[in-house]
């Protein structure tokens, strides 16, 4: 894809850029979707190898969180869980456990509490991706059929709470009400970050401020706080807690800025989602938004969701013809740098590096 | 909404009357239907617990999400969503139950006084004897309770037949109920969170649990049909323990573990928890089998217990004779014929048998605290559901 490949090279040398050099170079970046896949790049070795062996049995040991007596409710609580996912978090989350680890005394094990957050952090995003669809009225997820779309809203609805619970009790079971209130921040966060999703500002600045907290609120919390969590439990260094937890928030801000990205440039396929999915959902993102200084013509169709008929492919055109899906991989790379910048000040380690490589493969990412 | 309420236990002040309690455990008492009595006992015992049980935290009712929720519900006027009437139930709190859950989880708390084993002197947080974070426990109970009542509402789009109105309004209710709900679940949890006590949110988490498990099977028995499964009584028990007990009682056993109250004190007030809510949720299930009751709309669930116990005693077969028998055309059942064959049974005395069979096992629970007004109240709510006049 050509702005994933941009976004890299530049990102190599982004240091020494200047933003406006920044973005001189990208005003020609492709706007067509693209299938391609990325090039492999030979000189990244694989980040995920350091966690993959923290993570073997995930699913399985999510599964075991699940007790349910009835067989149906137990299959649908298990239906995410179905080993297809990236895992993206719970990586993130076994690697922060270990690069805090050596950070603090050189240990080179994963505490089981830490292992139990990274299956906590899956289960509390799996719980609210099954609400988010109902609320969405989405059908489809990772490629496949949603939980509303087959076992119907009732029940999906509450197989989400019961994941949830599940979480909550697995979360109790590590003992420690520190950890208890810091993941517990998390949900409380995801659910007014869906309540922000509903209202829009009028004024154009509070409108940008207003859509970064709800990414902060829907997406970036619970990495920032799961990251914290395992710091917690690894090292007792609170300026280490607010490294944890400055390297979740933003590479979990970037993370859903190049979400929003790809869902302008990325194919139905990739996605396992259709595009402009947030466009008719009535959701103005970042490329919208950027583009809207471009094109003022938006503003009236983010005031009214882009309710009309037309206004989802008409938004659509503008911001293809605008720069705003390179200011916002912009964005995202500005996060990474800072997240980047946060997760250096821990010791040396291959963990601490992969956290690092981290934070280009979420701007390379093609889905 | 709340404000009557807080008006009323102001100024009741913090005096206890026992006068009420009293009279109403000797049969004096003659309230004309159970309704009555029961909400007189409820506002008794609010007044025991010191200051209003207003459960639901200003906190949260006066947030920005919830204000906007309640401006949004109002485009569901003229709707068919059960939000809207689960809001306008939560708003005239028409059953007098709505806050219950909260109101016995304080009685219990004061019943159960101050641990032998903690200082007094280092209790500085303890008003009309009962700790704050018992009462903030009281609150999440609610929370969760009600939580639950907006997420039971949410409705199958694709079961949607024409009568139900427009779609659109359908997918707007389900959306408020879901983030709505979303939102008072979170709610607790953070309280939960920051009663700072590890054993308190696994008791609480396991009643989510349970409580999603009891409602998913509520709901196995609405569907299509409306034949139940043939579940007998003790399966019904255990399900309906799940729906409507366990939250009540793992509750109370949580408010004994916030005072460091010992494992046997924290059983017998599980027990109570459980066997009160048990005899509570039988109690309403006997009201349209009740004289005096019957309403021009006599509608109850094949799922209640006079219904499942009359089933036990006829067996299936006949059971489900009696039924065809009751249906008119287009299946519509006539529920009058159906109520007079259970009345005609042993299904509707059976159920005040394990009624007050309930009541007895709660009333045996909470023997283990010293005799006190608190004690008092919470035996006469066990009176109150267990008197059919």
């Amino acid at each position: 894809m050509m702005h994933c490949l941009q976004g890299r090279s530049s990102f190599l040398s982004f240091p020494k850029l200047r933003s406006i050099f920044w973005r001189l170079h990208h005003t020609t970046a492709s706007r067509a979707c693209s299938c391609s896949k990325t090039v492999s790049d030979e000189k990244y070795q694989d980040p995920f190898k350091l966690g993959r062996k923290d993570l073997k049995n995930l699913y399985e040991d999510i599964k075991k969180e699940l007790l349910v007596c009835t067989a149906e409710l137990r299959e649908m609580c298990e239906y995410y869980f179905d080993g297809r996912g990236k895992a993206f978090r719970p990586m993130i989350v076994v690697l922060m456990a270990r690069a805090c680890n050596i950070h603090y005394n050189n240990s080179r094990e994963v505490q089981a509490s830490q292992r139990s957050v990274a299956i906590i952090t899956e289960m509390i995003h799996t719980a609210s991706l099954v609400h988010d669809d109902v609320i969405d009225e989405a059908n489809s997820r990772r490629g496949k059929m949603t939980v509303n779309q087959i076992w119907g809203e009732r029940k999906a609805v509450l197989a989400g709470d019961f994941i949830l619970s599940a979480a909550s009790l697995a979360l109790a079971r590590i003992g420690n009400t520190n950890i208890v209130s810091v993941l517990t921040q998390v949900i409380e966060d995801l659910v007014r970050g869906e309540f922000l999703q509903l209202g829009s500002k009028e004024n154009e600045n509070e409108r940008f401020a207003h859509y970064l907290e709800k990414t902060f609120k829907k997406t970036a919390s619970l990495i920032a706080n799961s990251c914290k969590a395992v710091s917690i439990l690894g090292c007792p260094d609170p300026k280490v807690h607010e490294i944890a937890y400055q390297y979740g928030k933003n590479v979990g801000i970037a993370f859903q800025l190049i979400d929003d990205v790809l869902d302008f440039t990325s194919c139905a396929d990739q996605m396992g989602k259709p595009t402009a999915a947030d466009l008719k959902l009535g959701l103005a993102t970042g490329p919208v938004l950027f583009a809207c200084r471009q094109f003022p013509e938006i503003n009236a169709m983010i005031m009214r969701r882009f309710s009309l008929p037309g206004d989802v492919e008409r938004a659509w055109e503008y911001v293809l013809q605008s720069d705003g899906v390179q200011q916002t991989n912009y964005l995202a790379q500005r996060y990474c740098h800072e997240a980047m910048k946060e997760i250096s000040k821990l010791r040396p380690s291959p963990e601490r590096d992969a956290l690092i490589q981290l934070t280009e493969m979420v701007l390379t990412r093609d889905k | 909404m709340r404000s009557l309420q807080l008006l009323r236990a102001l100024r009741g002040g913090g005096r206890a009357r026992v006068a009420v309690a009293v009279a109403g455990r000797r049969g004096l008492l003659s309230a004309p239907g159970s309704a009555a009595s029961w909400s007189k006992v409820v506002s008794e015992a609010e007044k025991l617990v010191g200051y209003p049980t207003s459960f639901l935290s200003l906190r949260c009712l006066l947030s920005d999400e919830l204000s906007n929720v309640a401006l949004q519900v109002r485009k569901l006027v003229g709707t068919k969503h059960p939000l809207l009437s689960t809001a306008r139930e939560f708003v005239y709190d028409n059953q007098n139950n709505l806050q219950m859950r909260g109101l016995v989880v304080l009685l219990i708390s004061k019943a159960a006084g101050p641990s032998s084993k903690v200082e007094l002197s280092s209790q500085p947080d303890m008003v009309s004897g009962i700790y704050s974070s018992q009462r903030s426990l009281a609150e999440i109970t609610e929370l969760i309770h009600t939580a639950f009542l907006v997420h039971r509402g949410i409705v199958n789009i694709g079961e949607l037949k024409s009568c139900d109105g427009p779609m659109k309004d359908m997918q707007f209710g389900n959306k408020m109920a879901v983030l709505s709900g979303d939102f008072l679940l979170a709610n607790a949890c953070t309280s939960l969170a920051q009663l700072h006590n590890t054993k308190v949110v696994e008791l609480i988490s396991s009643a989510i649990g349970d409580l999603v498990q009891g409602i998913y099977y509520e709901n196995s028995t609405l569907e299509e049909t409306r034949l139940t499964d043939d579940i007998g009584i003790s399966t019904w028990t255990e399900q309906i323990f799940l729906s409507h007990s366990a939250l009540l009682a793992k509750s109370c056993k949580a408010a004994m573990e916030l005072a460091k109250h010992d494992a046997e004190i924290q059983k017998m007030a599980f027990h109570y928890g459980k066997h009160m809510s048990m005899s509570h949720k039988i109690h309403l299930d006997l009201q349209p089998f009740i004289k005096g009751n019957s309403t021009d709309s006599v509608t109850f669930s094949l799922n209640s217990a006079p219904a499942v116990l009359h089933q036990e005693f006829l067996g299936r077969e006949a059971w489900i004779k009696q039924i065809r028998e009751a249906q008119g055309a287009g299946s519509i059942l006539d529920y009058m014929k159906l109520q007079e064959a259970i009345k005609a049974g042993k299904g509707v005395t059976s159920a005040i048998d394990l009624c007050r069979y309930h009541g007895n096992r709660a009333l045996e629970a909470l023997e283990c605290f010293p005799p006190s007004e608190a004690r008092s109240a919470l035996e006469n709510i066990v009176y109150a559901v267990t008197r059919f006049s």
